[in-house]
């Protein structure tokens, strides 16, 4: 009776080991969360299947959809198989013209043309201007794309999972020059450049801010060092840069100076990380935390205006929209702040708008209206005058309300 | 609160916090802390072992007697078991209790797994999900994002050259040689001759499938074991020991 007995407890030891060692349980899968981008009456968008949407605005319908190609990748060791590399989408699509620019986690930049992705021509069109670009892996973990694109001029910047920053030609998406590895210890380079005349400046998980020629790629004198590494994407304002920190404090840092302008809050750190870019406006930057609560502070001295807790974190970086700030949560209420009111150490938003679905994406908002993918892969159309969700539309193949 | 919350609350984020403050205390390697963690894992769950260990000595110690009774009942083998257990008794010893302190261990290996791909930030959902599940310690906030590189492993995935599957499989089948207690029936004999061969291969298996900073908790909890095994029983216990229905067969 002891044999079965002792192999019924071996089995039960070990059988939950080996269904978590292919089930991602207390993990999370890349699932994307692309945000959306307003241009000229249509609604641009990654989905969580890695598609990307371009949804009219006035008639709510589908205008073209394009789907990045699945990858499969064998996985170390014996794991599971094939691991499948999905194409979710981080980055919020940037659209010039009559091209769609995207990065996507399986390492590829695209310039979809709107006309070619209407017809549903085959991609890519070079006629019109469409070309494809695989970021090498170059002996790193991954050569994903999380962050948004950076285009400039004639010139797109990306980083990447491998480390560096490359330089593509946004014509023919050419390569111009990649960038050494900027972080070696995690080679991770998950938050977006920004420019500011010839000089591009990145930010890195081992506490760096890289000064690097938009020209040559190559790294200029000046860099930053923090004990803590940067966990947000760099925000330039006037002659400083923004940033948050894994280290829980909002940095302001003068180009060109080793030691931080000040830090946010100024004694005790906050209680989570500034995840989310702050943006500014009229010598007063707002950054959303993690910890649920907005801060509005005064750029040159640091010092707090007034904050709101939203009770949620705020994992989307806040917007302007005419003379107000919106700002949403994760849980997806949208609050809406006017930038002319005066408050005391607390703010109070206009309005509060729930959409009724979580929200991590970046989002974007124009003439009265704010355009949200929700993590339901939902895209939600707020209107500001009216209080609530205008309009909604669903991004899941054959889904309800989908287009 | 959900059981999940419990769970975090209890055991998933202690380990995950602990293992971050490590691996910044030793320099930002990932691979230390686990190493630190085993070992702390392992003088907190000291007395267990002890009492497991001192069985296993009791066990060795009743050889004698044991030898005398396959002598005088070796024909009745229903009526040996009966003095077997009689004996075991007696003795306060459980020859099953060695599989519970694997069985305890179940929630830290999986605490561990959930730490190890937490902490590692493999995918940009988990670097954000960290957020909410680190203590306010500025020693852990400065600590991340973690390196994942130690040795020639990548902690996050599992080993692609089979080393640490070779160490884990090795480690095991010692350990399990030194502490495996002969028995008087010759099917419990070969059930446990196949247990001796059937775990360490099982968990080199497992070695391939998961984040090798899991597999290196168990190579060094193995190691550990081992060196306390012989420290504390006073040699290789049963590992040379050769068993009688071998030598028949």
């Amino acid at each position: 009776m002891k044999q079965p007995k002792i192999l019924f407890l071996v089995v039960i030891a070990l059988l939950p080991l080996t269904l978590i060692s292919c089930a991602p349980w207390g993990t999370q899968t890349a699932g994307g969360w692309a945000g959306t981008a307003f241009h000229d009456g249509i609604i641009y968008a990654g989905t969580r299947d890695g598609r990307v949407v371009a949804i009219n605005s006035s008639t709510e319908n589908l205008e073209w959809s394009y789907s990045t190609a699945p990858v499969t990748a064998p996985s170390g060791g014996l794991s599971c198989g094939q691991t499948s590399i999905t194409t979710a989408i981080y980055g919020t699509p940037v659209v010039d013209r009559d091209i769609v620019y995207i990065g996507t986690y399986s390492g590829q930049v695209l310039a979809l043309n709107m006309l070619a992705r209407s017809q549903n021509l085959t991609f890519p069109q070079r006629g019109y201007g469409e070309w494809e670009w695989d970021c090498p892996i170059d002996n790193a973990k991954s050569n994903a794309i999380v962050a948004d694109l950076l285009v400039s001029d004639d010139t797109i910047y990306v980083n990447s999972s491998n480390g560096r920053v490359y330089s593509l030609d946004r014509e023919f998406g050419d390569l111009n020059w990649e960038s050494k590895v900027l972080d070696e210890k995690h080679r991770k380079l998950w938050t977006s450049p920004v420019i500011q005349g010839n000089t591009l400046y990145v930010s890195t998980y081992d506490g760096h801010i890289y000064a690097l020629s938009s020209e040559t790629g190559e790294l200029l004198d000046w860099s930053f060092e923090l004990e803590s590494g940067f966990v947000s994407s760099p925000v330039i304002y006037e002659d400083t840069i923004f940033l948050g920190s894994f280290d829980r404090y909002l940095y302001a840092v003068k180009m060109g100076s080793n030691v931080p302008m000040w830090k946010f809050p100024q004694e005790e750190p906050a209680d989570n990380w500034f995840w989310a870019s702050p943006i500014a406006n009229e010598d007063i930057v707002y950054a959303g935390c993690l910890d649920g609560k907005v801060y509005a502070i005064e750029a040159k001295t640091g010092g707090k205006l007034w904050e709101f807790d939203a009770g949620n974190p705020i994992v989307s970086s806040p917007v302007f929209m005419d003379n107000l700030l919106i700002v949403t949560d994760e849980s997806g209420t949208v609050y809406v702040f006017a930038l002319s009111a005066e408050f005391g150490d607390e703010a109070v938003p206009l309005e509060i708008i729930p959409i009724g679905a979580d929200v991590r994406s970046s989002f974007c908002a124009q003439e009265g209206l704010v355009y949200i993918r929700g993590e339901d892969n939902w895209i939600y159309v707020v209107d500001i005058d009216m209080g609530g969700v205008r309009w909604k539309v669903n991004l899941t193949i054959d889904g309800e309300g989908s287009v | 609160m959900s059981p999940g919350d419990i769970w975090y609350l209890i055991i998933g984020n202690p380990v995950l916090n602990v293992l971050i403050a490590l691996s910044h205390i030793l320099g930002g390697s990932f691979g230390l802390a686990i190493i630190v963690l085993t070992v702390i894992i392992r003088l907190v769950s000291w007395p267990l072992t002890k009492r497991q260990l001192h069985s296993t000595k009791a066990l060795q110690d009743m050889q004698p007697k044991i030898q005398e009774l396959q002598k005088k009942y070796g024909k009745n083998q229903q009526k040996l078991q009966q003095e077997m257990m009689k004996l075991y008794k007696e003795a306060g010893v459980n020859p099953l209790g060695c599989l519970w302190p694997m069985l305890i261990q179940l929630p830290i290996w999986i605490a561990l797994y959930q730490a190890i791909m937490r902490a590692l930030a493999t995918t940009p959902e988990n670097l954000l999900g960290l957020a909410s599940r680190l203590y306010s310690w500025g020693i852990v906030n400065q600590a991340i994002p973690l390196n994942s590189k130690f040795l020639w492993l990548d902690l996050g995935q599992p080993d692609p050259y089979w080393i640490l599957a070779i160490i884990v499989g090795g480690t095991m089948w010692v350990q399990q040689k030194m502490t495996q207690a002969p028995t008087v029936d010759p099917r419990q004999e070969s059930t446990q001759r196949m247990m001796t061969l059937m775990m360490p291969l099982m968990f080199g298996f497992l070695t391939l499938l998961f984040p090798s900073g899991l597999a290196l908790y168990w190579a060094v909890s193995n190691i550990i074991g081992i060196i306390t095994q012989y420290f504390v029983t006073g040699g290789w216990g049963y590992f040379q020991f050769r068993s009688p229905f071998r030598a028949k067969q």
